[in-house]
């Protein structure tokens, strides 16, 4: 009686897989429209970057004594993540400097995965601490940890509709924003800092790779298959969401690690959008 | 008539099928002696896999559904699990398996714990309040657990009472017979010097007269550093102290290189049933392999 599994399947899915799913359908709308920021400065590094920067407040948290899970932490991730992003707005490089910026991106996400590794070689169980911030708790997320992240979200959609000309004119025609009068670097810094928010909210419920694949994969795939910007948020929307559920029904289905699942299922969905856009681009070339 | 028959059997089946009690079990040690008490009357599903860190567990969504569904957890109880069991527990919502009901067995009841510390701090390594929570391995302990098992059991399912009662009774006889063995074999041993990788091994060897007093770890769960591995060279040169236990998630690696170094031997050792080969035969069948590789070990290297 195979047909009479499905439904059963289907609640016991939802039993389980409840929170995870309202966390991959509610938090990850912000992360696709920094994406879309982030690729168009090419700056793709920059959230690995934070992340571990956040990630080596918490080593540093723990390294005074706190457990993993102290809410002292959370302000101690957010105070380097701060930093960094003041180091990213003066480190912002124009057409003739001579290290691009993505070297110093590269160079900030290995001296703090390095200082992390330091400060937690004396700390009991930190290396397997910093391994689980890797991949996250997406599976165990509680309803509070959401409803915390979400607001937080909420405000900074606000600030970035609100103040959506500077922001935009910053990432998509930098070359002219200080022309125009704009302060670059207050906005920039505004940009990073509440980037660095993000991540570092981010990172405590679903991990460092989840938000990297959040914040690229759905705007690559809107970057490829369309051109103006309100195109590309819908459609990284759409695949962010589908790819979410599909990756939570392919966690439970083969019981496999939530996190990685999702990340992985995105990977297949950017695939699909280059299958589609070669596609495209074969039947406009024929006609 | 024969339809009925059929229907009737295979009604018969399913009572039977629902009868038998629920019961998941976070590590493979306690699993192995959950199985040998409950025999028929129970389905038992393990959480961490025999060669995974017990401290650290890889949260799967089959988890949450498994504990959701379970009329009882084992646990340590000791807290070795308290880093990933109680976000599972929180997903599961299950009420039979709260902490105080019939359905939340806590093994180290009735347990003598070592190394419970007398103050708390994080400065001292992985410190878990209730003394070393490895504390299965010991024959001992395992026959209290099995005692305590079938009490438990016959709670939640009295009808099949004596059934545990007899179980367990064969498996405690059994670790009585084997102790004899065991203590007998490793007798020519006492007082050899071991050295171990994680101190997850105070209990057995307690049990077994050996003297453990050197480990990698400068303290639990934390790396060993350069400085620590030299001090622990010179001191097993000086005690010579030959074998060097290492559980399957520790790093093999660091044993070795201290092994080249003062020319012990390095021996791969578990606390779970499966977490090295031949010892996928429950409890029993390992510490007989516990017993028989560090008997082996130390008698070719005096």
């Amino acid at each position: 009686m195979a047909w009479t599994r499905p439904p059963i399947l289907m609640a016991e899915i939802f039993s389980v897989m409840k929170w995870p799913l309202i966390a991959c359908l509610l938090l990850p709308g912000i992360l696709v429209y920094y994406g879309l920021h982030i690729i168009k400065r090419e700056v793709i590094f920059v959230d690995l970057a934070l992340a571990q920067v956040a990630t080596l407040g918490t080593c540093f948290c723990m390294f005074q004594g706190h457990e993993p899970d102290d809410p002292h932490n959370y302000f101690w991730s957010l105070g380097f993540t701060l930093g960094g992003a003041l180091l990213f707005t003066f480190t912002r490089s124009h057409k003739r400097a001579r290290v691009p910026q993505e070297a110093l991106i590269g160079i900030i996400y290995v001296v703090a995965a390095a200082a992390g590794i330091l400060l937690l070689s004396k700390s009991p169980h930190g290396k397997e601490e910093l391994q689980r911030t890797l991949v996250g708790d997406l599976l165990t997320v509680t309803p509070f940890e959401i409803g915390k992240t979400a607001a937080l979200y909420a405000v900074i959609g606000i600030v970035h509709f609100v103040f959506r000309k500077q922001f935009i004119k910053l990432s998509f025609d930098h070359d002219h924003a200080a022309e125009s009068g704009l302060k670059v670097h207050f906005w920039d810094f505004l940009f990073y800092a509440l980037f660095g928010l993000i991540v570092t909210s981010f990172v405590q419920v679903g991990g460092v790779l989840m938000v990297f694949s959040y914040l690229i994969v759905p705007a690559a795939c809107g970057t490829f298959l369309a051109n103006s910007l309100l195109h590309r948020l819908v459609i990284g929307w759409l695949v962010a969401t589908l790819a979410s559920v599909g990756g939570l029904y392919c966690s439970f289905r083969f019981d496999l690690p939530t996190g990685a699942a999702i990340v992985c299922v995105l990977g297949a969905a950017l695939l699909l959008a280059a299958v589609g856009k070669s596609f495209q681009k074969l039947a406009s070339s024929k006609a | 008539m024969k339809k009925f028959l059929f229907v009737m059997i295979n009604l018969l089946l399913a009572f039977g099928a629902q009868a038998k009690l629920n019961i998941v079990v976070t590590t493979p040690d306690l699993a192995s002696i959950a199985k040998a008490v409950g025999g028929e009357q129970v389905e038992i599903t393990t959480l961490a896999r025999p060669t995974e860190d017990p401290h650290f567990v890889d949260a799967k969504p089959s988890f949450v559904v498994k504990l959701n569904k379970a009329d009882a957890l084992i646990e340590g109880g000791a807290e070795l699990e308290a880093g990933w069991l109680p976000p599972l527990l929180a997903g599961a919502r299950n009420p039979k398996i709260q902490s105080g009901q019939p359905g939340r067995i806590q093994c180290n009841e009735g347990v003598h714990m070592l190394e419970v510390p007398s103050q708390l701090t994080r400065a001292e390594g992985d410190i878990h309040p209730l003394g070393n929570p490895h504390y299965v391995v010991d024959p001992v302990n395992a026959r209290i657990i099995a005692e305590h098992l079938v009490v438990a059991f016959a709670k939640l399912e009295p009808g099949a009472a004596e059934t545990f009662r007899t179980n367990g009774k064969l498996f405690t006889d059994e670790l009585d017979a084997k102790l004899t063995e065991w203590s007998a074999k490793l007798a020519p041993f006492k007082g050899a010097k071991l050295v171990s990788y994680h101190k997850s091994w105070p209990y057995f060897a307690e049990r077994f007269g050996l003297e453990l007093d050197l480990f990698l770890e400068p303290k639990p769960g934390i790396p060993p550093s350069p400085a620590h591995l030299a001090a622990v060279i010179a001191k097993m040169k000086e005690q010579h102290a030959k074998v060097i236990i290492v559980d399957p998630y520790l790093n093999r690696k660091t044993a070795e290189t201290v092994a080249r170094s003062t020319g012990a031997v390095v021996l791969d050792v578990s606390q779970f049933p499966g977490g090295v080969k031949g010892t996928e035969g429950g409890y029993v069948a390992l510490v007989d392999y516990l017993v028989n590789s560090l008997a082996k070990a130390l008698a070719n290297k005096n």
